[in-house]
């Protein structure tokens, strides 16, 4: 799957999960993901719609990224991050 | 009574089972430890209890979560302990508001209670109690507090009963009361708890519904424009949401340690330098110092006979003395003679039974200190961050971050490494990782690697060790992304799991994991290898037609099956033709540690004062000793671990590819060494 490379998105834009910088905050507003599992996992850690996600660390090879929701932090890969649509707050 | 033990993973379910039952079961701090369900009993009752893996859900997709939901809706336990984070208490009410569907009752131990203020929250646990219907005990695991109170608790019976409360709004309840009416009489138990399957498409229980129910159904995901399983799990976390304004108050609070440390640890220019000098100071320091200095003072306790040199290296030199001295096997043998001990007892005892068991013992200092350094990263959290930056790296190479925890499981021992594959998530990282682990140099291998670095790379012998290491990584790596592009092609995998927060360990657990570690290591020496060493001191000092042939090896049994098999080994060994290293070589199938054993043993039936100054193994070079080293680490893996990794695999067809992938290998390259070896003596 394609990423994107260095797509900045400001206060209000919408993009994917991966487009985020560290210390940015977006709200999700859906998934596109035929991976049945992988979705319910997501689903089961708490990225529902309209839950708030910061990108909080990044790994120093800039894959997987550590995001906090819901008062607990929670590692993802890119890749799993690109499926999830979300729009930026902060 | 029969009790559940059911929290997500690094929740501190593990301690607070150890806790429970007075057992000593093994502890990390990172996700997915428990991969097994263990079963124990609450100390003083007769309550059992059932140690359940780390789940988030009850989802029927990953096979931890299907044996925690069989074992609940099967076995029908009469108590959930539901062990609960407290720092991540959300998601892991969510694993809570699932269990309650159930109709079993539920006991909740709010773990890490201890910490809480710390991180500036704070829970009414009244009235949180009150709104799930269920008895909450605050315990603190790690510090040991509150666990009398839920084991008092438990025993008297007098927990809140699960009262199956109603957390979704009116017209989703409607539906599931309506869903409750198909489920079929033999799960009438778990009515509720089905029903909500149901409406979340769970295929294991939709054939059951009407077309009315599945209408209604549809009806109710059309309204929340989602359908069944993102409802319920928006509705359950929209609940907790819900409950956390009413019991949970959270105080702003400054960075964490954890969040100050992990900006040095995992900055995106340190992270991987200071993991590489942490390493290498690692066995700099266990191997390089320790090793040099202790092993071979405990060899001259064990075998010296008389006067000996003790040369004692440390990372940049060596020193060595001359010096009389004799050690514990010459000693009893000499005892042996004298009370009129036959010449072949006092040759069993000490070139069979002494000299084979403490080759392998010699080892224990350094392994002790390195098991200390492993402990201690895997406890602190510093382990998961590992996982974390080289997730990225593993990944292209067609193995997950989590792959790490595997290979470094297998450092010590690769039996419990492969058993710890169970926590990469992707079916084919999986398989790639049960097929590379067996080359990580496991504690077994890292006698051998010493015995030899230690006479023919003195000075250097800290590098040598820690080059198969490297060596390990190369190959995992480029078979990773051959096993990725031609066996197990798959598209997607991910990566999902928690940086825990950083701790220190406390000196108990440290001291009982190293323990651990250390007395399984001395317990193969006083059986594998105690029995292994008689066997080849019997097959070298007995001929065919069983006669004693002492004085001459070369007419031994050992000598002939060696003689059999040496062609195999004649290109690595730089054109040497050696029934001796051939035979040790072999018994390396048994248990890596017996080649030591092997070696030392035909060693001193030959005559030696040390192995490589013994005619048997004179021969050996810096270069064939490197590519016999490569052979050793890297084919054929012990009994214990193909077992494991048929266990793993499920298929005996995959075991024997990989195993006869790994003896393939391992050939090539060994023999690639020596031969280059050979040409340069030629």
């Amino acid at each position: 799957m394609a990423i994107d490379k260095k797509k900045s998105l400001k206060v209000g834009e919408e993009g994917h999960l991966s487009d985020l910088h560290r210390g940015q905050k977006c709200i999700v507003l859906n998934f596109h993901n035929d991976n049945a599992a992988l979705r319910r996992h997501l689903l089961d850690m708490g990225i529902t719609k309209g839950v708030v996600i910061e990108i909080k660390k990044i790994a120093p090879l800039g894959d997987p990224v550590d995001i906090e929701l819901r008062g607990y932090e929670l590692c993802i890969r890119k890749v799993d991050m690109h499926t999830i649509d979300v729009r930026v707050i902060k | 009574m029969k009790t559940a033990l059911v929290g997500n993973q690094n929740s501190g379910k593990t301690t607070l089972f150890n806790l429970l039952t007075g057992s000593n079961q093994k502890i990390g701090n990172w996700p997915g430890v428990t991969i097994e369900r263990k079963e124990g009993t609450i100390k003083g009752s007769k309550i059992s209890i059932v140690d359940l893996p780390g789940i988030y859900s009850l989802s029927p997709y990953t096979s931890e979560e299907d044996v925690s939901r069989i074992y609940i809706m099967e076995e029908k336990p009469d108590l959930i302990i539901n062990i609960i984070d407290s720092t991540s208490l959300e998601r892991s009410l969510y694993l809570t508001t699932q269990l309650l569907e159930l109709n079993v009752d539920v006991v909740i131990a709010l773990n890490m209670s201890d910490i809480l203020l710390q991180n500036g929250i704070e829970i009414n646990i009244n009235k949180l109690s009150e709104s799930l219907g269920c008895s909450i005990i605050p315990i603190s695991a790690k510090k040991n507090t509150g666990v009398k109170e839920l084991i008092d608790l438990i025993k008297s019976k007098n927990y809140i009963h699960n009262q199956r409360i109603k957390i979704y709004p009116p017209d989703v309840e409607e539906t599931i009361t309506k869903a409750e009416k198909h489920v079929p009489k033999e799960n009438e138990l778990h009515k509720r708890f089905i029903a909500v399957k149901m409406i979340e498409n769970d295929p294991r229980y939709l054939v059951v519904l009407n077309e009315h129910t599945k209408n209604e159904i549809k009806q109710i995901e059309q309204k929340y424009d989602m359908d069944g399983e993102q409802l319920i799990a928006s509705l359950r976390y929209d609940y907790i949401g819900m409950l956390k304004k009413d019991c949970l108050i959270v105080h702003p609070h400054k960075e964490s340690i954890t969040d100050r440390l992990d900006r040095v640890l995992l900055n995106k220019w340190a992270a991987i330098p200071i993991f590489i000098v942490i390493m290498g100071l690692i066995y700099l320091l266990s191997i390089g110092i320790v090793g040099g200095i202790f092993t071979p003072l405990l060899d001259m306790l064990f075998n010296a006979d008389g006067d000996i040199t003790l040369t004692i290296s440390y990372i940049f030199g060596s020193s060595s003395f001359d010096l009389y001295f004799k050690g514990l096997g010459p000693l009893l043998g000499d005892w042996l003679s004298s009370i009129g001990g036959s010449p072949w007892l006092v040759s069993l005892v000490e070139n069979g039974i002494v000299s084979g068991v403490s080759s392998v013992l010699g080892f224990i200092p350094q392994l002790f200190i390195l098991f200390i350094f492993l402990s201690f990263l895997e406890a602190s959290g510093y382990m998961s961050r590992i996982a974390f930056f080289l997730d990225r790296v593993f990944h292209k190479f067609g193995l997950s971050g989590k792959s790490l925890i595997p290979f470094v499981v297998g450092t010590g021992c690769s039996v419990p490494g492969i058993m710890s594959t169970r926590i990469v998530e992707d079916e084919n990282e999986k398989k790639s990782t049960i097929a590379l682990t067996p080359f990580i140099p496991c504690s077994a291998k890292l006698p051998v690697i010493a015995l030899f670095a230690g006479f023919f790379f003195p000075s250097i012998g800290w590098l040598v060790s820690l080059s198969f290491y490297v060596f390990a990584i190369v190959l995992i790596l480029f078979y990773g992304i051959i096993f990725k592009k031609l066996l197990f092609k798959g598209e997607h995998s991910s990566f999902l799991s928690e940086l825990p927060a950083y701790q220190m360990p406390t000196f108990s657990h440290l001291m009982r994991d190293v323990w651990d570690r250390t007395w399984s290591f001395i317990k193969r020496a006083g059986t594998v290898v105690l029995l292994c060493s008689v066997i080849v001191w019997v097959l070298a000092s007995y001929s065919w037609t069983f006669q004693y042939v002492a004085s001459d090896i070369s007419q031994s049994m050992l000598a002939g099956i060696g003689n059999a098999f040496a062609w195999f080994f004649y290109p690595m060994l730089g054109g040497h033709w050696s029934w001796a290293a051939t035979a040790s070589a072999i018994q390396g199938m048994i248990a890596r540690e017996q080649v030591v054993s092997s070696m030392s043993v035909i060693a001193s039936l030959s005559g030696g004062t040390s192995v490589f100054t013994s005619s048997a193994f004179s021969f050996f070079n810096g270069w064939s000793a490197y590519a016999y080293l490569t052979f050793i680490m890297f084919s054929i893996p012990c009994v214990a671990t193909v077992s494991s990794m048929r266990k793993e695999y499920g298929s005996w067809k995959l075991t024997l590819f990989t195993v006869s992938f790994q003896l393939v290998n391992a050939w090539v390259l060994a023999s690639l060494i020596g031969g280059i070896g050979w040409l340069i003596s030629l």
